[in-house]
C-alpha cells in the first residue's frame, strides 16, 4: 500500500523532508508520492508522517484502480 | 484571443521563499485559481504589499507588482486604481502591516472605500522578525518580547473594520482552500474596499494557534459558516446555533437542550449580512472562544464610492482646485 498527494496540495513543501523513505518528490504542479517507495511509514512511525504534518490533509491512501 | 489562462500561469517564476508547511502557500494557490475562475488577464492584475511575509506574495505571482513601504500598500493601491480604474488591484497585507504601522492608512482606505481588494494575512504574530508580539496576538500568548504573556487587548480586524465603515468584510482559514477561493470571488465582484481576512497558521512562531479552528476533521463544532441569510447552525449535525438575545449578544443555543417549541422558534432566526449591527455583534467572537465565525460576514453594496479621475477637469476649474477662489489682490493705493 503506498499513500497520494490529492490535487488539494498547496505545494508548501513540509512533506518532502520528512519521508523517511525519501518517496515524495516535487513534480509538475504539485508534491507527489512514488507509489513503489512509499511503505506508509510502516516500521518507521506509527503513522504516515506526510499526512500527519501535511496542512490540509491532502496526503490519503491511493486507490486501486 | 488568447488562451485561457490555467492558474498556473499566475505564478511566477520564483521559488516561494516561505517556510514548509506555511499557510501562506496555500493563500498563493487560492489566489491564482480564483484568478483562473474569473479569468482576469495578468495585465490588468495588480499586487500592492507592504512588509512582512505576507507581503512577499507580490514576488510569486505573475502580475504586476509593488512591494511599498510598511503599512503603506493601501495608499499606493489607491493610486493605482485612480490612475487605472479598469486594473484588480489586491493589496496583500498582515496582521503587522495592516494594524500596527498601517493601521492609520488601513481606517483611511476604509473610508475612501476605492474599488480593491484587501487580504490580511492573520498569522497572529511576527513572523519576518521571528517572533514578536503582534496587535493580533492572543491574552497570555508568550511570544519573544512577551515572555510572561501578552497582556494587551488584542486587535478585533472585524470589528474594526465594520465600526470604520467597511463596506464588505469577510474571513475564512488557511486550510480552507475551497472556501478561501469563494470569498476571493465575492470580494473580486464587490465594488468598493473588500476584505478578506485569512486566519494563517505560523507552523514557526505560532504553530497551533489556530489548531481548533483548522482541524478539518473537528472544525464542524469550531466553526460557523455564515451563508448569507441563513440561521447560524453548525456542529456536524447542524443541532447547534448562534442566537441573538435581546442585549446584542450571540449566545449558543443546543438543540438537546430545549425543547422542540424553543428550538424552532430560535432556527427563524436568519443573519442578515446586511445588518451592521448584526455584524458587530459577530465580530465580537474570536477563535479563542469558540464557535468562530467565517465567511461574509458584512456586506454594503449601496456604499460605492466613485474614484477615478474626471475627465472634465478644465484648466480653469484645475486652476480653481489648486489656488481656490478666496484669495485677495492687493490693490495699490
Amino acid at each position: 500500500m503506498a499513500l497520494m498527494i490529492t490535487d488539494l496540495c498547496t505545494n508548501c513543501g513540509k512533506c518532502e523532508p520528512v519521508c523517511p523513505n525519501d518517496a515524495i518528490f516535487e513534480g509538475d504542479e504539485i508534491y507527489e508520492i512514488d507509489p513503489n517507495k512509499c511503505q506508509e511509514c510502516e516500521g518507521a512511525y506509527d503513522e504516515a508522517q506526510c499526512a500527519s504534518v501535511c496542512p490540509v490533509d491532502c496526503c490519503v491512501p491511493l486507490k486501486e484502480t | 484571443m488568447t488562451a485561457k489562462l490555467k492558474f498556473k500561469d499566475y505564478l511566477g517564476a520564483t521559488q516561494p521563499k516561505w517556510c514548509p508547511g506555511c499557510g501562506n502557500h496555500g493563500i498563493l494557490k487560492s489566489l491564482a485559481m480564483s484568478w483562473e475562475r474569473m479569468g482576469i488577464s495578468r495585465e490588468n492584475l495588480v499586487l500592492v504589499s507592504g512588509i512582512g511575509c505576507s507581503s512577499r506574495l507580490p514576488y510569486y505571482a505573475a502580475a504586476y507588482g509593488f512591494h511599498t513601504l510598511h503599512g503603506r500598500a493601501p495608499t499606493v493601491a489607491t493610486g493605482v486604481k485612480l490612475a487605472k480604474p479598469d486594473s484588480s488591484v489586491w493589496i496583500i497585507s498582515g496582521d503587522g502591516d495592516a494594524m500596527a504601522i498601517g493601521g492609520n492608512h488601513f481606517l483611511h482606505l476604509l473610508r475612501q472605500n476605492p474599488n480593491v481588494n484587501l487580504v490580511i494575512l492573520n498569522n497572529e504574530i511576527y513572523g519576518l522578525t521571528k517572533g514578536q508580539a503582534s496587535p493580533t496576538s492572543q491574552a497570555g500568548q508568550i511570544t519573544k518580547t512577551t515572555p510572561y504573556g501578552f497582556h494587551n487587548n488584542s486587535a478585533n480586524i472585524a470589528s474594526l473594520a465594520i465600526g470604520a465603515g467597511a463596506s464588505f468584510y469577510s474571513r475564512t482559514i488557511d486550510t480552507h482552500i475551497e472556501h478561501m477561493q469563494n470569498l476571493f470571488q465575492e470580494a473580486y465582484h464587490h465594488h468598493g474596499v473588500s476584505i478578506v481576512e485569512i486566519m494563517v497558521n505560523c507552523i514557526i512562531f505560532n504553530d497551533e494557534a489556530f489548531s481548533d479552528i483548522e482541524n478539518r476533521k473537528e472544525y464542524h463544532d469550531h466553526v460557523v459558516e455564515v451563508k448569507g441569510q441563513e440561521p447560524l447552525l453548525y456542529g456536524k449535525e447542524r443541532d447547534r446555533m448562534l442566537h441573538l438575545d435581546a442585549n446584542m449578544n450571540y449566545r449558543t443555543i443546543m438543540r438537546d437542550e430545549v425543547n422542540q417549541e424553543q428550538w424552532q422558534d430560535a432556527i427563524k432566526q436568519n443573519y442578515q449580512d446586511s445588518n451592521r449591527m448584526m455584524a458587530f455583534a459577530l465580530a465580537q467572537l474570536g477563535h479563542t472562544e469558540t464557535p468562530f465565525p467565517i465567511g461574509v460576514l458584512y456586506r454594503d453594496e449601496k456604499k460605492q464610492l466613485q474614484t477615478s479621475w474626471s475627465d472634465d477637469y478644465s484648466t480653469e476649474s484645475l486652476k480653481i482646485a489648486l489656488r481656490g477662489n478666496d484669495y485677495w489682490i492687493k490693490k495699490e493705493a
